[in-house]
């Protein structure tokens, strides 16, 4: 009970503060707009390579727009030295990561909630049959980099260069979460059927159990040291 | 048994020793006040009571159980009120409150955070934002969320900064009801006047080593 009782209160406070200042979620909106922009113009042309390229598009945009908010998940914890309230408490420091990675996810999936529909805009995409499947496959691409994102959040929120560092030890871990959600969402949005990029989905599915159970057991670790 | 047993207690920064071979013991219902220059590492034995850094050398128990070895226990028996306060400056006080108890594992009524409030002389505010705070209203947030929480061990940092008169008087009512109820406080300060008033023990750190003080010691110290 008190374990999901603190998942909830982390979940409620980093939903609360956001709604109140919007900081997170607007830098992330403003980010992924300009990079469908940028896109958008560059394959003004051609779009048939714009359709070829476009899975690879849409996770470039929703992964870097993702840092954005995932890095500020503890920055907010440096305030008052919030941090070290997180640290003496004496519940499951899991729960803290679970709240933290539910609060991350929730951030990312509304962005992308947003910014898809303007994808299907500025690309002209057909994505009647497809959508649930694209939302699934959003979820469990979101759901990983939430994951290990939270995790290497903790990790360099001391360090000095912090937004730089972020990026560098994430992305490389990340990979494997971002080439399977492409060819997935390849596979969705070419309207091929689901056992042709199935192998992808469960892939998603297996990393999104690797980053969790991993980060959970090592949370404590990192957010004592 | 002691509240506080420290052996052998050692800290340094690289090469630089901030204090080493501590060795003390606080019992039960005492107010331990700990006095000395900036810098001679006050605030860092707090932080390693508080389980926030790790000793370079020894050990300490609270209320039986390592501080090292055994720090979900000692965590769930302290509250460290900081120089930093805590609080999230986009909630409330209420809202504060709730979630600094919620990270305890409490889920007081709505009624005792009101009660708090009004006993630290803050009850008008609790839907006021943090950020809209003074540096006093904070520290007295601090003191309702000690009230609510009821640690067996207290650690304050320089308690009295920022605060006004009747800051102060709250401060001391708090220390001696966690006094009366068993519990145990430790503070670092410079005001040996308001620290007269309350403690019971009290040591200098200075130089890296602790002298402890005598009941007598202590009054003659606050007086000089």
């Amino acid at each position: 009970m008190s374990f999901l009782n603190t998942i909830h209160w982390v979940v409620w406070k980093d939903l609360i503060s956001e709604w109140r200042t919007r900081e997170t979620i607007s830098s992330m909106l403003f980010f992924a707009l300009i990079v469908i922009l940028v896109f958008s113009f560059s394959f003004a042309m051609d779009q048939d390579a714009a359709r070829q390229l476009i899975a690879g598009i849409i996770w470039v945009s929703f992964t870097f727009t993702g840092i954005i908010g995932i890095g500020k998940s503890f920055t907010s914890e440096l305030q008052n030295d919030c941090m070290e309230s997180l640290q003496m408490s004496p519940v499951p420091k899991g729960a803290i990561y679970l709240g933290k990675v539910t609060a991350n996810f929730l951030f990312m999936f509304a962005v992308e909630i947003l910014l898809f529909p303007l994808f299907v805009i500025f690309f002209n995409l057909e994505v009647v049959e497809s959508v649930g499947m694209l939302l699934l496959v959003f979820f469990l691409a979101t759901l990983g980099l939430s994951a290990i994102g939270t995790l290497f959040s903790a990790l360099t929120v001391q360090i000095r260069a912090r937004e730089v560092m972020l990026p560098v030890l994430l992305l490389p871990l990340a990979v494997p979460v971002m080439i399977a959600a492409v060819e997935a969402t390849r596979g969705a949005l070419n309207g091929d059927p689901y056992a042709f990029y199935s192998q992808w989905l469960h892939l998603l599915v297996i990393f999104d159990i690797i980053f969790t159970v991993v980060s959970f057991w090592l949370f404590e670790f990192i957010l004592d040291s | 048994m002691s509240a506080i047993q420290v052996t052998g207690l050692s800290k340094a920064y690289g090469f630089y020793r901030i204090f080493e071979e501590m060795s003390f013991a606080i019992p039960s219902g005492a107010c331990f006040a700990l006095f000395g220059p900036n810098g001679a590492g006050k605030t860092t034995l707090l932080r390693i009571l508080a389980t926030l850094q790790t000793p370079s050398g020894g050990q300490f128990t609270i209320f039986g159980q390592d501080g090292v070895a055994q720090k979900d226990s000692v965590r769930a028996m302290i509250l460290f009120i900081a120089h930093g306060s805590h609080l999230y400056e986009e909630l409330s006080a209420t809202e504060n409150l709730q979630f600094a108890l919620a990270l305890r594992g409490q889920t007081p009524e709505p009624s005792h955070l009101k009660r708090a409030l009004d006993q630290t002389g803050i009850g008008a505010y609790g839907n006021l934002k943090i950020r809209q705070f003074s540096a006093g209203m904070k520290k007295r947030l601090a003191l309702a969320k000690a009230i609510l929480a009821q640690p067996q061990l207290l650690l304050l940092d320089e308690p009295y900064n920022a605060l006004d008169d009747g800051g102060v008087i709250i401060t001391n009512q708090l220390i001696q009801d966690t006094m009366n109820r068993g519990g145990t406080v430790v503070m670092t300060t410079h005001d040996r006047n308001k620290a007269a008033q309350i403690a019971t023990e009290g040591a200098i750190l200075q130089g890296g080593h602790l002298q402890l003080l005598s009941p007598q010691e202590l009054q003659t110290h606050v007086l000089s």
